[in-house]
């Protein structure tokens, strides 16, 4: 055997290797002839001829055994599609959903989770809070003077920088229009690392204070505000007084902070109302440089903070830092529900292919001649193999084709039905995803196709065959019914974690808010933190709104709210009881601030004292919750307590308690009422929510709402219209567009293991026919015979049920974070389940089996 | 007497030469050519744009199987030698060529 030993350095081509060695072979033999070295080469080199020639002929002699192999397998491929094309229909029909869907959900996957954001090098990008270090406020906001220290001093970050928004009104149309800003620090576009379109960044002395006033637009505003017309850059916009140049137009794509922005303007650092520490404006981002991992980033920003303390002993040696990656706080939860999904449609997927494995391992018995036929004829078992899998490859790449058709499909559905996720608009088809699907074409193909060309192309099996006329296949076959029972199986855990969904999503719908969102509607005008300067003025301009509102024909009662009620959002705050702090009891609130005439307005009932009135100066009235009033202030006799914030604050309350309200689900509707405390302040920001109670459909009064506000103030715009309930109901679209999608998996899959069960069932009637046939020639009861055969079948359903539910119960950890109202080990969900499985699975085996037992025996005798 | 060009060789008949040859043991290229060559007495030179083209064919068809090995005088050269199913294909070919050289003779012996 030392003459065959294997040759793994073949550095050079190898079919150069062998010409090169004939030549030494033909100079060595020159030169035993008597010829000296040079001419022997010589002469050999003529002797061989074309070299290159022949390199490239016997090239083409492998080429074209591939082509014609290729060939081969192709047209033997289509011939097997054609040749059985309900079969055909039904695997490509199965894959393309399987295939499709998993396709989808994990183009959406890519798009939100795995992709960096759509900036230059978007995982370096950063975003940094600030926290209170005893946890006394809630507000992570950033003051200019602090952003800009982070910016100087940061040795891990090439550029901090920061926005807030404004909702405004532009005023050079006919009609006020709502447009929304975002102030920025300075450096906003470098550390993001984008450029404008057209025209051009802020020049420096735009982000200074008194400075020309410069604008960038985004590309939508540009195409809505100019029909993108590039004489835009030359153009004003008129905000409030102020007119500002448009100096440059954005990206189509750039939609930073959010895609509401329109606007881009400068917030200078310099200005006389931007020097106080204890602001708090800004969103804080920054890049790192190039190398600095995250915890670098954090621990640097930590030191730099830890200096600044010693310089401002108030309020900086109360502030720590928190840095987290920007993507993470973008993308948020929404990433759990996503690869949620994605297991399920990967589970879906695995049923798809052992469902079509029980398929093909049906069918390659059915041709175990056409098989032990090919053997005879000197096939090798490489071969027929190769032809089968090819077979499965041709019918996977067009379920595959008909699967990017259904991900193009989810899509578009996926733009409509989850808009407002995070990163939802970045989810489109791309080579990437084409590339995965193609991939899980291969994989898939090879997963379903492998097992059964092994099994049916075991030599013995089939030679011993090749004699018989007649197929007989083993009517045990217990690899079958175990891929039935895995179909069942994974079904069932799908089941169960729809069901959960399910009940959790029927549980909120009962959850009973503490205030009455019905009749309701909400909207806003346009304000600018610019106005600030004078609370008081606009603390009156709002409450002229309002009382504009009220006097309205079919408004019961209208009032303002820095948060709207039962949309997630908790604002925390440590406070004083009566000017005393007690370490060891801190008084921690959520603390919402809302005008005169709120709790009547939303029906939260009034359980003791009196509603609160308008700030007098100096004192806030406040109201508080009846969660609150136990917990802190000893029941009932709450009212005349007074209550003030703990830390230090540019904007100290001082409030009286006036009455105490019932517990509202106010920071949304999942969350259980914690003690919470309203001051009554109609002005919170500029712009705050207006709620206004009216008769009727609260649409058909938005109209007469709009005209009352453009009478009463026709330089703002009012936007954002729509009725409460349209806030309640949006904050749920990732719970019901999640639960949706999984019932969604949840049914096919158990379809499809139906349709599993009722096919490896009818099949094993057809091979069962002539001892059926016998058994009622003998005189068999029917009924005996059908029972058989369903027991057959429900046994299997039953085992994989119980796998199921065991399955279930691991996986259902996962869901944990995400149910409401039920626990994931819910006994009414997998009871249901069960009982859902068992009914299906009933109805699946009852055709085939009445099939078998309905058998005419004379009939099938005849025909052996 | 002149050697015969490659396409005096009747379509086939350099296959049937070479699995003949490479039935007698392992060999590689250059070794098929001189076999080829003294066997016949000179008759037959097989050209090497002919050669590999072929042999690699006949590799591609499963009737030879090749590898690297080293030779006797400890080069390093690609050896050709017999399959299974090459030694079914060489006996049926070897008995085709016959029966076809016999008609061919016995045309020529009649018309003499």
């Amino acid at each position: 055997m030392s003459l065959w030993p294997r040759k793994s350095s073949r550095v050079r081509d190898p079919i150069e290797r062998e010409i090169a060695d004939h030549i030494e072979r033909m100079v060595a033999a020159n030169i035993a002839r008597g010829m000296d070295p040079d001419e022997a080469r010589r002469r050999a080199l003529i002797d061989f001829g074309g070299r290159e020639q022949v390199r490239q002929q016997v090239r083409e002699v492998h080429l074209s055994a591939l082509a014609e192999s290729l060939r081969f397998h192709t047209r033997s491929a289509l011939r097997f599609i054609v040749k059985a094309p309900g079969f055909s229909l039904a695997v490509i029909l199965t894959l393309a959903l399987g295939i499709g869907a998993n396709t989808a959900v994990f183009s959406a996957i890519d798009a939100i989770v795995l992709r960096p954001l759509p900036f230059p090098h978007g995982n370096e990008l950063v975003r940094i809070y600030q926290h209170d270090s005893k946890g006394r406020d809630a507000n992570t906001f950033v003051a200019p003077q602090r952003l800009e220290d982070w910016n100087r001093m940061s040795t891990a970050l090439s550029g901090v920088t920061g926005y807030y928004k404004d909702d405004l009104a532009e005023l050079s149309g006919p009609l006020p229009e709502r447009v929304t800003e975002a102030l920025v620090a300075p450096r906003f576009l470098q550390v993001l690392g984008v450029a404008p379109m057209l025209g051009r960044n802020f020049a420096p002395e735009e982000e200074r204070f008194g400075g020309p006033n410069a604008v960038l637009i985004s590309y939508d505003y540009w195409q809505q505000k100019f029909h993108g017309d590039r004489d835009a850059l030359n153009r004003k916009l008129q905000i409030g007084s102020w007119f500002y140049s448009v100096i440059g137009i954005m990206p189509r794509g750039f939609q930073y902070p959010d895609r509401e922005v329109q606007i881009w303007a400068p917030s200078p650092p310099d200005a006389p109302y931007a020097q106080r520490r204890d602001e708090t404006w800004f969103t804080v981002i920054g890049r790192m440089k190039p190398g600095v991992a995250v915890p670098q980033a954090a621990a640097d920003i930590a030191t730099v903070q830890s200096r600044l303390g010693k310089q401002f002993s108030k309020p900086d040696a109360e502030l720590t830092t928190e840095t987290v990656p920007l993507k993470s706080t973008i993308v948020g939860d929404s990433a759990h529900s996503l690869w949620l999904l994605y297991g399920s449609v990967s589970l879906l997927l695995l049923i798809a292919c052992s469902n079509i494995a029980a398929l093909l391992l049906a069918r390659t018995a059915e041709r175990e001649h056409e098989i032990a036929i090919r053997y005879s004829l000197g096939a090798s078992r490489r071969t027929i193999v190769l032809q089968l899998l090819s077979e499965v490859v041709g019918l996977a790449l067009l379920g595959a084709a008909a699967g990017l058709g259904v991900a193009a499909g989810a899509a578009r559905a996926f733009h409509l039905l989850a808009g407002r996720l995070p990163r939802a608009e970045e989810v489109s088809l791309n080579w990437t995803i084409a590339g995965y699907s193609l991939t899980c074409a291969l994989f898939t193909a090879l997963l379903c196709g492998l097992f059964p060309a092994l099994k049916g192309t075991r030599r013995g099996l089939v030679q011993g065959l090749a004699s018989g006329s007649r197929t007989q296949a083993s009517t045990r076959n217990p690899m079958q019914w175990t891929l039935v029972g895995a179909q069942v199986t994974l079904a069932v855990t799908l089941l169960v974690g729809a069901g959960l969904l399910l009940r959790s999503l029927d549980a909120l719908g009962h959850v009973s808010p503490g205030f009455d969102p019905e009749h309701v509607i909400t909207l806003q005008v346009s304000g600018s933190w610019g106005e600030t300067a004078n609370m008081a003025a606009v603390n009156s301009r709002i409450n002229r709104t309002l009382d504009g509102l009220r006097t309205l024909p079919g408004v019961d009662g209208a009032a303002t709210a820095a948060m709207l009620p039962g949309v997630s959002s908790k604002y925390q705050m440590e406070l004083k009881v009566d000017g005393r702090l007690d370490p060891n009891r801190r008084v921690m609130a959520d603390a919402r601030t809302v005008s005169p005439g709120y709790i009547e307005s939303l029906r939260i009932p009034l359980l003791a004292g009196q509603d609160c009135k308008e700030a007098s100066p100096g004192t806030f009235d406040v109201l508080v919750n009846r969660s609150f009033a136990n917990l802190y202030l000893g029941g009932s006799a709450a009212a005349g307590h007074i209550l003030e914030n703990a830390a230090p604050s540019n904007f100290p309350m001082k409030g009286i308690v006036r009455g105490i309200v019932g517990d509202a689900r106010e920071q949304g509707l999942t969350e259980t009422p914690s003690p919470t405390i309203y001051s009554c302040f109609s002005a919170p920001n500029p712009f705050p929510n207006y709620l206004v109670r009216v008769h009727g459909d609260p649409m058909q009064m938005a109209d007469a709402i709009r005209r009352r506000i453009h009478e009463l103030e026709p330089a703002r715009s009012v936007y954002a219209i729509m009725p409460l309930e349209q806030h309640l109901s949006d904050a749920f679209t990732e719970n019901r567009l999640r639960t949706m999608l999984l019932t969604l998996f949840a049914v096919t899959a158990i379809s499809l293991a139906c349709i599993g069960l009722y096919g490896t069932l009818s099949y094993m009637g057809r091979l069962r026919q002539r001892e059926v046939g016998v058994r009622l020639a003998l005189g068999a009861p029917r009924q005996r015979i059908l029972t058989g055969f369903l027991f057959q079948g429900l046994r299997v359903a039953a085992v994989g049920c119980a796998a199921g539910l065991a399955l279930g119960i691991v996986l259902s950890r996962f869901l944990r974070g995400m149910l409401y109202g039920v626990s994931n080990l819910d006994p009414v969900t997998y009871a249901g389940v069960v009982a859902l499985l068992l009914l299906v699975a009933a109805m699946a085996s009852l055709a085939p089996a009445l099939r078998a037992a309905f058998l005419q025996p004379i009939k099938v005798l005849r025909e052996e | 007497m002149t050697p015969m060009e490659k396409t005096d060789l009747l379509q086939g008949t350099l296959d049937l030469l070479i699995l003949k040859v490479v039935a007698f043991g392992p060999v590689h290229g250059y070794g098929i050519a001189q076999r080829i060559r003294q066997i016949s007495n000179d008759v037959l030179q097989v050209q090497q744009g002919s050669l590999y083209p072929a042999l690699h064919r006949l590799e591609e068809r499963g009737w030879l199987a090749a590898d690297w090995g080293e030779s006797d005088n400890g080069r390093q050269a690609r050896f050709y030698k017999l399959s299974a199913k090459g030694r079914r294909q060489l006996a049926a070919e070897e008995k085709s060529w016959n029966r076809l050289s016999e008609a061919v003779q016995l045309i020529l012996n009649t018309a003499q």
